[in-house]
C-alpha cells in the first residue's frame, strides 16, 4: 500500500532532523553568547543584585524600572540618545549613499578611493573617538585650523566644551565611521544595478532626480533596509566615541543611555539598575530596527 | 588579631605613634629587616598574583622581580589600562578571579572590603608600624572609622597651585592663597594671558576640585558619619560663585570641561596660563616639557588647606594564612619599605614622575631627596602633607563612588550657567544623600 502523501507542506521528518543537526552548532553558540546573557540581564533587572555577583540577590520586581522611569536623569538621557540616534542614522545613511553613488561613477583613481572608504570602517570606535577629540580640540584641533583657514570662523571654538556644539561634533565623529560602512554596502548594491535601466530612462527623458527616485533607490531598497537597521542599532548602542570625546559632557549634553548603563554596571556596580537600563535600551533599539523594517516594507508593498 | 583602635581614629593614632616612637621604635629599627621579611618567605611556596594599571609596567615588573629575587615567592604581574581600571577589576573579581594584591582607587577601598573582594590588614605583622609611620593626615585613607586597616599606600599627592612666578612678579602680584586672591590675580593677568587659570575640570575629576576648593575655604565637606555638612556652611555658596565666575568670566578657558591634563601642562609650559591647580607631580610634566615658560613655573600651597589624594594597594582573598602573609610581605615592600627599611618602590616612583609617599620619613630620606629634581620644594610639600591637607575620610566610604559619579554633571551645569550656586549646593546635597540612601541614577 502506498504511503499517504504529506500535505502539511513541511519537509519529511528525516530532512528536518538533518536540518536541525546542520544548524545546531550555530544555534548552540547563539544560545550561549546571545540568548543566555539576554535572559540573565532580564533576570538581573528584576533583582537587587549584590555588587559581588555572588547571587541574584532579593527579588524586587519592577522596582528598578520604577526608579529609572521616575528619574529625570533617565528622561534627559533618553532625549540625548534620541537626538544622537536621529542625527547618526540620517547622516550615516545619506552620506553613505552619496559616497556609494560617487564611487560608482567612472573616474581616475576610483580603485584607490574605494579602498580608502574602508579605512574609517576598519578603525575601532574608541580610536575614532580619540582621534576626533584631538581633531575637534578647542586650542590645537585641526578642525578649527581648517575652519579658520576657510574663513568660516574667526577664532578657535571649544567644540567639545560647548553644549551647543558637543553633540553635533560627537555625531559627526561617529557618522564619519558609520557612513563608510553604509557606503560599502550601498556600493555593493549599486554594482548589481543594470546600466541599461538608467540608459533606457535617460532615453525616455528622465532627469537625474527621477532616475534616483524611480530606479536607484527602489533597487537599493533591500540594502537600504539592512544599512538603516544597522545604523539604528549602532546609534542606540553608541558608547566608545562619545565616552572618548566628552565622557557624556559637558554636563549631561552628550550623556547617551549607554554611558548611564556603563556607570551603573561597572562604576557604581548597581547591577540590577544597570541591567534594567540595558533591557530598556535593548528594547528601544529592537523596536527602532523593527519600525525601520516595517516602514520600508510597507512602502514596497504599496 | 584585631587592634584595639577606637572609632574616632585620629586621636588614638597619635597616642599610638607617640608610644611607639618613645619606647619601641629604637628596637623596631633593629628588627625592621626581620619584620619586613617575616616568616612567609619560607612558608609559602606558591605564586602570587598582582594586578596594576599601566603606569610604567616595566618598572612594576622589575620592582616585583627584585622582591622575588630576594628569596620571596614568584609574582605574576598583570597590567591593564588605567582608563576603565575599576570596571575591569570589578568584573574580574565578580567573575571569581583570585588576585592577591592589586592597585585600587582609594574611593573603592571600603566598598571592596564590604563586597568581600579585599581583606582587612588588621593584625598583620608590622601593620601598626606602617600606619604609625604615615602622616597623621593620611591615616584615615587607610584606616576606616571602625579602626579597620583597609589598604596600604600605592602613592600619594596633594593639590598644589602651580604658578608662573615670573608672570606674577612682572605684574607685581604675590602668589595668591585664597580663592578671592586667585580671582583677583587672574583678573589682573587677563590683559597678558587670555585665560590665566587652568584646572582639570572634566566631569570625572570635578569631585577632587570640589574638595580642593571647599578645603581652601576651610569648609568641612562631610562629617564622620558621612553627612554632607558643607550644605550648612554659609561659605559654601561663595565657593560655587567663585567657581562659576572663573569659568563664565573667561578666567579659565572654555575648553577646560574636556581638556586633558597633558594639554594643561603644556599651556603652562608655553605661557598660555599662569595658574594650574592639580596634583603636585604635574610640576614634573610642566618642567620636562621645556617650553619657553617651563622654568618659571613653581608650586605653592593651593590654600590654607588642600585635598590630599592617594591611590592604594589592597589585598585580595587568600587561600591560606601563608599566602596571606606572603602577600602582606609584598604589600609592605611595595607600599611601605623594603627589607632594608628603604622606600625603594616609592623612590622609584619619585624618580619616574615625582609621586610621593604619605610617610614623613620619605621626605627626609637622602635617597628620596636626591630623586626629586631641584625645583621641588620638598619642605613645602612635606609640610602640606603633614599639616595643610586633608584626605576627606568620606571619600573611602562605600556609597562614595555613587556620589562621585554625579558630581561632574552638577558642577558642569554650574559652570555652564545652567544652575545657580545655591542650586548646586542643593543638587550636591541631594546627590550625597541619594547615594547613601540606595539606588539612584
Amino acid at each position: 500500500m502506498a504511503a499517504a502523501p504529506d500535505l502539511s507542506g513541511l519537509p519529511p521528518k528525516a530532512d528536518r532532523a538533518f536540518g536541525l543537526k546542520l544548524v545546531a552548532p550555530a544555534m548552540i553558540i547563539l544560545i550561549v553568547l546571545l540568548a543566555l546573557p539576554t535572559v540573565l540581564t532580564v533576570i538581573y533587572s528584576l533583582h537587587d543584585v549584590p555588587a559581588s555577583g555572588a547571587s541574584f540577590g532579593p527579588f524586587v520586581g519592577i522596582e528598578n524600572y520604577q526608579i529609572i522611569f521616575s528619574s529625570p536623569v533617565f528622561w534627559r538621557s533618553a532625549q540625548v540618545t534620541a537626538t544622537f540616534a536621529i542625527g547618526f542614522v540620517v547622516l550615516s545613511t545619506l552620506i553613505g549613499l552619496a559616497m556609494a553613488m560617487l564611487l560608482n561613477q567612472r573616474f581616475i583613481g576610483r580603485g584607490l578611493a574605494r579602498a580608502l572608504l574602508i579605512i574609517p570602517w576598519a578603525t575601532p570606535w574608541l580610536v575614532i573617538g580619540i582621534l576626533w577629540k584631538w581633531f575637534a580640540d578647542g586650542s590645537v584641533g585641526g578642525l578649527n585650523a581648517v575652519l579658520l583657514m576657510l574663513g568660516l570662523t574667526s577664532d578657535y571654538i571649544p567644540f567639545l566644551s560647548d553644549p551647543n556644539t558637543a553633540m553635533p561634533i560627537t555625531v559627526l565623529a561617529a557618522v564619519w565611521r558609520q557612513a563608510s560602512f553604509a557606503g560599502i554596502l550601498l556600493l555593493a548594491g549599486l554594482q548589481t544595478l543594470p546600466e541599461e535601466l538608467h540608459e533606457a530612462a535617460q532615453l525616455d527623458g528622465a532627469n537625474w532626480w527621477q532616475r534616483l527616485t524611480n530606479i536607484t533607490l527602489p533597487w537599493l531598497r533591500p540594502v537600504l533596509i539592512t544599512v538603516t537597521v544597522f545604523n539604528v542599532i549602532y546609534a542606540f548602542l553608541q558608547f566608545d566615541v562619545v565616552f572618548a570625546m566628552t565622557q557624556g559632557g559637558p554636563g549631561d549634553t552628550t550623556q547617551v543611555m549607554s554611558i548611564l548603563i556603563y556607570r551603573q554596571l561597572f562604576v557604581n556596580t548597581n547591577i540590577g539598575l544597570g541591567s534594567a537600563l540595558a533591557v530598556i535600551l535593548g528594547v528601544v533599539a529592537l523596536v527602532g530596527g523593527l519600525v525601520i523594517v516595517r516602514l520600508f516594507y510597507r512602502k514596497e508593498t504599496m | 588579631m584585631k587592634t584595639t583602635r577606637t572609632t574616632n581614629g585620629l586621636g588614638s593614632f597619635s597616642r599610638r605613634s607617640f608610644l611607639k616612637a618613645g619606647g619601641a621604635s629604637a628596637l623596631a629599627a633593629t628588627l625592621v629587616p626581620g619584620l619586613m621579611t617575616g616568616t612567609a618567605k619560607a612558608a609559602y611556596s606558591g605564586t602570587l598574583d598582582m594586578l596594576a594599571w599601566d603606569f610604567q609596567p616595566d618598572t612594576i615588573k622589575s620592582l616585583v622581580g627584585e622582591w622575588t629575587a630576594a628569596g620571596n615567592p614568584a609574582v605574576n604581574v598583570a597590567v591593564i589600562p588605567n582608563l576603565g581600571y575599576t570596571p575591569a577589576l570589578q568584573t574580574r573579581l565578580r567573575g571569581g578571579d583570585k588576585i592577591d594584591l592589586y592597585y585600587n582607587f582609594a574611593y573603592n577601598s571600603q566598598k571592596f572590603i564590604n563586597e568581600g573582594w579585599a581583606n582587612k590588614l588588621n593584625g598583620l605583622p608590622g601593620v601598626d608600624d606602617m600606619i604609625a609611620d604615615m602622616f597623621e593626615s593620611a591615616r584615615r585613607r587607610h584606616v576606616n572609622a571602625a579602626g579597620d586597616i583597609i589598604s596600604a599606600p600605592y602613592f600619594s599627592a596633594v593639590h598644589m597651585l602651580h604658578h608662573n612666578a615670573k608672570m606674577l612678579a612682572d605684574a607685581g602680584l604675590a602668589v595668591p592663597t585664597t580663592l578671592k586672591e586667585i580671582y583677583d590675580a587672574s583678573k589682573s593677568l587677563q590683559s597678558k594671558v587670555a585665560s590665566p587659570y587652568v584646572a582639570y575640570w572634566v566631569k570625572e575629576f570635578c569631585e577632587e576640585y570640589l574638595h580642593t576648593y571647599l578645603l581652601n575655604e576651610q569648609i568641612t565637606a562631610f562629617d564622620d558619619a558621612g553627612q554632607p555638612v558643607f550644605a550648612d556652611d554659609p561659605k559654601t555658596v561663595g565657593v560655587f560663585e567663585w567657581w562659576q565666575a572663573m569659568y563664565q568670566e573667561g578666567l579659565a578657558p572654555k575648553s577646560l570641561l574636556t581638556d586633558d591634563p597633558g594639554k594643561l601642562s603644556n599651556e603652562m609650559a608655553q605661557g598660555n596660563a599662569a595658574f594650574y591647580v592639580l596634583h603636585h607631580y604635574f610640576l614634573t610634566s610642566i618642567r620636562s616639557l621645556e617650553g619657553p615658560e617651563s622654568a618659571n613655573v613653581n608650586m605653592a600651597p593651593a590654600g590654607p588647606s588642600t585635598l590630599q589624594i592617594g591611590e592604594v594597594l589592597q589585598m585580595g582573598q587568600s587561600d591560606s594564612e601563608d599566602e596571606r602573609l606572603a602577600t602582606w610581605d609584598l604589600m609592605k615592600y611595595y607600599g611601605w619599605k623594603d627589607a632594608d627599611g628603604k622606600f625603594k618602590v616609592f623612590n622609584q616612583w619619585a624618580k619616574a614622575a615625582g609621586l610621593a609617599a604619605p610617610y614623613a620619613g620619605f621626605f627626609t630620606d637622602p635617597e628620596v631627596i636626591a630623586s626629586f629634581p631641584d625645583y621641588y620644594d620638598l619642605a613645602m610639600l612635606s609640610d602640606t602633607f603633614a599639616t595643610k591637607s586633608n584626605v576627606v575620610p568620606a571619600r573611602t566610604l562605600p556609597w562614595y563612588p555613587d556620589f562621585q559619579a554625579k558630581v561632574g554633571d552638577i558642577i558642569h551645569a554650574l559652570l555652564l550657567g545652567q544652575a545657580t550656586p545655591a542650586k548646586t549646593v542643593e543638587d550636591l546635597t541631594a546627590a550625597a544623600k541619594g547615594a547613601q540612601g540606595g539606588k539612584t541614577l
